[in-house]
């Protein structure tokens, strides 16, 4: 009875592990897709409305909802509270205070943290070409990660409940 | 009357002034007495030169306690990084929404106060793009004074309730601006004399009607439209056009676009209310726009100020018609109420 329990619970643990992490590979490139809405509208918000910058990030997260619009939210905040702050040290807080909520790996929080150091410093024609770079640069990033996504989603799953039965196995 | 002072002093430096100022530098402007600065009207920062208070036509510089020093070496030198903070505040950390005023070389914070700013300009296509490495702010205080005008609207309404056109000469820092903002306010609210009529104001620099978001933040009168922030040539004809303004009121005349905004307004019956840059008559017929405007008498008053005894002295009100002079002298109008 007791090794079928024992049994059973490692299945469980295995399995769960396989689909958090494949759940993670779905996941990143909906985060990246979200990242790249809201910068996209960040975008049109500096150009067109040239709204101050705490605003227009507020603005950018419309109909975005998540720890990527909260990551926008949070950085509009801070900036509408500690003016004195830059925005690259906005957004080395936030990120620092989210690690965990975005999955985003190094390339990728780079980019954010670059782009804090650009934000707000140039005219909207400069400030549309840069951010127009670092959609490229994250839309790359977003190919990769549903190339990956397709690759590696089913092979967790099944990687999690196989390798479950295997010790299963081994120890029965 | 010196009380008042203070506390409109107080109450800008609060509201307006130290949110964009770097810490050190509130602390040191906060450490002189306030009955010291209670003439305060411009705070100059330069890179390497000492922080700097304008006070009408004296300055002071100040030491790191805030203690007024007279010795250049004693004083507190500003750096590179108290202008960029500064500009950073000033901006909200958004450059890009004040592009277009970074090329004429100003901001304009809430409150309606302007921030001239120098540094090295980037030409496009010979004009300038926008101005880098800023080593210099000339932070000027405005000031709502209401009743300053009340000694120049007799002259300027006649008995039948029309508003007759108004040029305000002076060179700069003798309250042009907010003696037109004090006309603005009385021609929209009416009095006795007049009844209130429509003022339609172009504000290309935000200083008029200092607007938040669009919003005046001082009191124009009930009758007033503000454009804000738009070219006064385009502003004016867009006004006439979708307001029916009885009086259109703008500041700083100057380019050829706004002496044919200020013709096409004068002809389509709107009175005009405007100043311009110039110490007297004679120095205007200098300046190649505006001169046109003066030959041809489109105005039908010239009011010409002076900062001598102090800020806003009225120093001659002319009728155009035949260059009588209609007051002149011994009064003033002293802004800094």
């Amino acid at each position: 009875m007791l090794k079928l329990i024992g049994s059973l619970l490692v299945l469980l643990v295995s399995s769960y592990i396989g689909f958090k992490m494949a759940s993670c590979c779905q996941e990143r490139p909906r985060q990246l897709r979200q990242l790249i809405t809201c910068i996209g509208s960040l975008r049109s918000h500096i150009n067109y409305s040239c709204l101050p910058l705490h605003e227009a990030i507020k603005n950018s997260t419309n109909g975005i909802y998540g720890p990527v619009a909260e990551f926008f939210q949070q950085v509009a905040s801070l900036l509408e509270k500690n003016p004195s702050l830059t925005p690259q040290e906005i957004i080395k807080k936030v990120l620092s205070d989210m690690e965990g909520c975005l999955i985003l790996k190094n390339p990728e929080i780079e980019v954010l943290y670059v782009l804090g150091g650009n934000l707000g410093a140039m005219n909207c024609e400069e400030q549309e070409n840069y951010l127009s770079l670092v959609i490229e640069q994250l839309e790359r990033f977003e190919n990769e990660a549903t190339r990956l996504r397709d690759l590696n989603t089913k092979m967790y799953r099944y990687l999690g409940i196989c390798g479950g039965l295997a010790i299963v196995i081994i120890l029965v | 009357m010196i009380d008042n002072k203070i506390i409109l002093l107080k109450k800008i430096l609060e509201e307006s002034i130290y949110p964009v100022l770097p810490v050190q530098i509130i602390t040191m402007i906060n450490a002189v007495p306030l009955e010291r600065l209670k003439d305060l009207t411009e705070i100059r920062l330069r890179i390497n030169q000492p922080l700097m208070l304008v006070l009408g036509n004296q300055d002071i510089i100040i030491n790191p306690l805030g203690k007024v020093v007279l010795e250049y070496n004693e004083a507190y030198l500003c750096s590179q990084d108290d202008i960029q903070r500064t500009l950073q505040l000033m901006s909200k950390n958004s450059l890009y929404a004040f592009e277009h005023q970074l090329k004429l070389g100003f901001l304009t914070i809430d409150g309606g106060h302007r921030i001239g700013l120098t540094g090295q300009a980037i030409i496009d296509a010979e004009k300038v793009k926008t101005l880098k490495s800023i080593n210099g702010l000339n932070i000027r205080l405005a000031r709502e004074v209401k009743g300053c005008a009340d000694q120049i609207i007799p002259y300027i309404i006649t008995k039948e309730g029309q508003v007759l056109n108004t040029l305000i000469v002076s060179p700069p820092r003798c309250g042009k601006t907010t003696i037109l903002r004090d006309l603005i306010r009385q021609i929209s609210m009416g009095s006795k004399m007049n009844k209130g009529l429509p003022v339609g104001v172009v504000d290309e620099r935000s200083e008029i009607a200092a607007c938040k978001s669009g919003i005046s933040t001082v009191d124009l009168g009930i009758r007033t439209d503000v454009l804000d922030s738009c070219p006064k040539a385009m502003g004016m004809l867009m006004l006439i056009r979708s307001m029916s303004p009885a009086v259109i009121a703008t500041d700083e005349l100057g380019r050829a676009e706004d002496i044919l905004a200020v013709r096409e307004a004068l002809n389509a019956g709107v009175s005009v209310i405007t100043t311009v840059h110039s110490k007297d008559l004679s120095e205007l017929l200098h300046r190649p726009n505006v001169r046109e405007l003066v030959e041809s008498k489109y105005f039908h008053r010239y009011i010409l100020l002076s900062d001598s005894p102090r800020i806003g002295t009225i120093k001659k009100i002319i009728d155009s018609s035949n260059n009588k002079i209609l007051w002149e002298g011994a009064k003033n109008v002293e802004i800094n109420r």
